[in-house]
This record gives structure tokens, C-alpha cells and sequence, in this order.
């Protein structure tokens, strides 16, 4: 069963993060939203960031190439990458079907208690969708 | 597939940006000034235009290719390589015409700006059209969509996107970018004639038999660029800043082998 997108929490960057608890941790997993994905428009490459790696929120933790275009991911939590969607990059025509399931990209161990607090909810950011048209 | 999303009108304006004169520097550095102004761009807002040529030819290779992808094209193996920030595919940059454009653009934007690139190619194929040349979109040619094996080339010019510019059944004009937070740097090729390094690919020239005037079309794409996006050019020069930025850069990232050996 696919995530409930409007469960969310979102970047204003069009990332999405499930924030949930495993093994007694704070995980957000994180993705691109379906809107993002819409607009980006027939992705051919992403890069991921390397497991173990400390993020800020914010920061570019990786990058697509759609259309010649080049555009940065950034991390909307600060924390430590746990896991990466290594088959993601080889699979990226799966990701417009199934953003929200198939289409995580990390999951990141969240570090520090307000790195979430400027994230929009769904409502929110359906309304930053719609005014960009 | 091909992208066909285009946006409405892209004006910015009426706002001034920066001009910057047509000059010819090494590969590092022009794909140095490209970041830096970027990078200037999206901290101030202000939108820049640079017209440049390269000092020796050169290959530049999309953000995302590998450095061996260098083996399916022997013409050009001998000239020097550059990486560039940009996406699709690589460029033979010899006799050619180079533009590189950054503008501001709104938090929260996705994706490429399709309509940067229609309306920067726009301009520029009514420039040539002064010129006698009928460049069009790609998109408006009425040819089949190109398959996914030949967008796969290695070299951009053998690649067909929708906005790509046309002349006589030759891509003549490819346009990449790269997006920051709050900018879009857009660069693209304008193949004036036929390199020793890309013998199969004509160039505009060739295909009017007759030379392209850079002097003389530069300021009327500089024109053209301004009602469509705008924006009052007013010639101008690099910033202190980005003069010091664009040497970090190009020392740090583009001179760099580990930059260009990292795929």
C-alpha cells in the first residue's frame, strides 16, 4: 500500500519526508513529490548521497537531470543517511507510477528537535502548488 | 520520450540585468564564470547575459556522462576536455558561438524552465533570420520524434530535444542547465561552421555558404532577448566577486581531474 501523501510533510523544494520511529529512532524517509516530478518531466539521471553521510536541512544531498536541466535535491531534515534507494537511478520511469512508495530515496536518521518545524503540511503545500501553477 | 511542457511568457521585466561583452577565455574558466555568475545570480536576483568563445577547441561533457563515453566519438579525442554543470550530452566547441543566461526564478519553481529555453532560442532564430538562415524549433518541424537510442548519442548535437533550432534538417542550436535555489543558469552552442573535431556536424555558415557576422548578430540577440525576457541589458562587467569566485571555481572543480574523471 502506497504512502498517504497527505500524511506528509513537505519541502518547500517539492521533497517530501514519512517521519516515523524504528528501533527507538526519529526517521524521515524522503522523497520527490508527485508535482516535482511532474514538472521535472522524464528524468534520465539522479545521484544519491553515500550512506553515512550528515546532512543539514536544507542542503543538497543529491541531484536529477531532466531536459538537460540539472536541478539540486535538498534534504528538508538534518541528520544522518541509514539508507539509500540504490535501484532508484536505474528505475527512474517507475518513479511518475509510484512517487510516494516506490519513489523513496533515503532515509535519514533525524538529528536535532526543531529540524522539521519549517516544513509545510500537505494543505500547505498544495496551496504552493497551485499558485505555481 | 520528448518534452513537449512549454511554459507562458517568461518576462522578468521590466527589470535591468548585466551584459556581458563577447570575450574568449580556456574551457575552465568560461564553465568557472557560468557557475560564478550563477552563483551571483542567486543571491542578488540581478539577471546576466555573456556571449564567450573558447580559446582552443574543446569537448565538454554533460554533467552526467562518463569521461569513456569519450571513446565513441574519435574525431575529438586528441582536444582538451572540460566537465561541464549542465545536463545532456557533449559538445564539440570550436567554431562556434557560446551564450550563457541566468535569471532569477521563484523559490519553490521544479524542474527546467522549458520556456527559458524557447524563448532564448526564439531569439536568437530571429536574429538568424536577419541573416538569411530559417531556424526553427525542432518541435515545429514536423519530423518523428527522435528514438531513445539516438538521444542517447554521445554528442548533444546528434541528440534532438523540442526546443533544439534547425536549419535545413541540422541541429544548429543545443541549450543545458542548471537550476540553484532561487537561479537558472542556461548555456547553449551555436555552431558556426563545420569543426575539424565534428566533421559530420555543419554549422550555420555551411549551411548559408557564406561566413555568420558574430559582431553583427550578437546585439541583435541581445535585442531580441530583451523584449522577450524583459530585460534592459546594460553592458557591464564581471563583479570583483565573481572574478574572485570564477578563479576558486575553476581551480577547484573544473581544472580539476578528479571533476573531470568522477563518472
Amino acid at each position: 500500500m502506497s504512502r498517504d501523501e497527505s500524511k506528509l510533510l513537505y519541502a518547500e523544494s517539492h521533497e517530501w519526508v514519512d517521519l516515523a520511529e524504528e528501533d527507538g529512532k526519529a526517521v524521515g524517509t524522503i522523497g520527490l513529490s508527485g508535482f516535482a516530478l511532474e514538472q521535472l518531466n522524464d528524468l534520465v539521471y539522479m545521484e544519491l548521497p553515500e550512506l553515512g553521510r550528515e546532512l543539514t536541512a536544507g542542503e543538497e544531498f543529491g541531484e536529477v537531470e531532466s531536459v538537460k536541466a540539472v536541478s539540486p535535491l535538498y534534504s528538508p531534515v538534518s541528520g544522518k543517511v541509514v539508507a539509500v534507494h540504490e535501484d532508484l537511478p536505474e528505475s527512474l520511469e517507475k518513479l511518475n507510477d509510484d512517487p510516494y512508495e516506490f519513489g523513496w530515496i533515503v532515509k535519514v536518521e533525524i538529528s536535532g528537535e526543531n529540524s522539521v518545524e519549517s516544513l509545510l503540511d500537505h494543505a500547505a503545500y498544495q496551496k504552493q502548488c497551485a499558485e505555481a501553477g | 520520450m520528448m518534452n513537449t511542457r512549454r511554459g507562458s511568457a517568461a518576462s522578468l521585466g521590466p527589470i535591468v540585468g548585466r551584459l556581458i561583452s563577447l570575450a574568449t577565455a580556456g574551457a575552465a574558466e568560461n564553465m568557472a564564470i557560468d557557475q560564478a555568475i550563477l552563483d551571483s545570480v542567486t543571491r542578488t536576483g540581478v539577471p546576466v547575459l555573456r556571449f564567450y568563445q573558447w580559446a582552443e577547441p574543446t569537448l565538454s561533457l554533460g554533467y552526467f556522462q562518463e569521461l569513456a563515453a569519450r571513446a565513441a566519438h574519435v574525431q575529438s579525442d586528441s582536444i582538451c576536455c572540460v566537465r561541464r554543470t549542465t545536463g545532456g550530452g557533449a559538445i564539440v566547441h570550436d567554431q562556434e558561438l557560446t551564450y550563457s543566461v541566468t535569471i532569477p526564478v521563484p523559490p519553490g519553481s521544479a524542474g527546467p524552465r522549458s520556456v527559458l529555453y524557447e524563448q532564448t532560442h526564439a531569439a536568437i532564430a530571429e536574429a538568424l533570420a536577419n541573416f538569411g538562415a530559417q531556424a526553427v524549433p525542432f518541435r515545429c518541424t514536423g519530423l518523428e520524434p527522435p528514438s531513445e537510442s539516438r538521444n542517447s548519442q554521445f554528442l548533444c548535437f546528434q541528440r534532438r530535444t523540442a526546443e533544439d533550432l534547425i536549419v535545413s534538417g541540422y541541429k544548429v542550436l543545443g541549450s543545458a542547465q542548471r537550476k540553484s535555489r532561487t537561479a537558472v543558469l542556461q548555456h547553449g552552442s551555436l555552431l558556426l561552421c563545420t569543426s575539424l573535431y565534428a566533421p559530420q556536424i555543419p554549422g550555420v555558415s555551411d549551411l548559408l555558404s557564406r561566413p555568420l557576422n558574430v559582431e553583427q548578430l550578437v546585439p541583435q540577440i541581445v535585442a531580441n532577448l530583451s523584449e522577450k525576457l524583459g530585460v534592459d541589458w546594460q553592458l557591464g562587467t564581471l563583479s570583483d566577486e565573481e572574478v574572485y569566485d570564477a578563479e576558486q571555481i575553476r581551480r577547484e572543480r573544473f581544472d580539476s581531474p578528479l571533476w573531470t574523471t568522477r563518472r
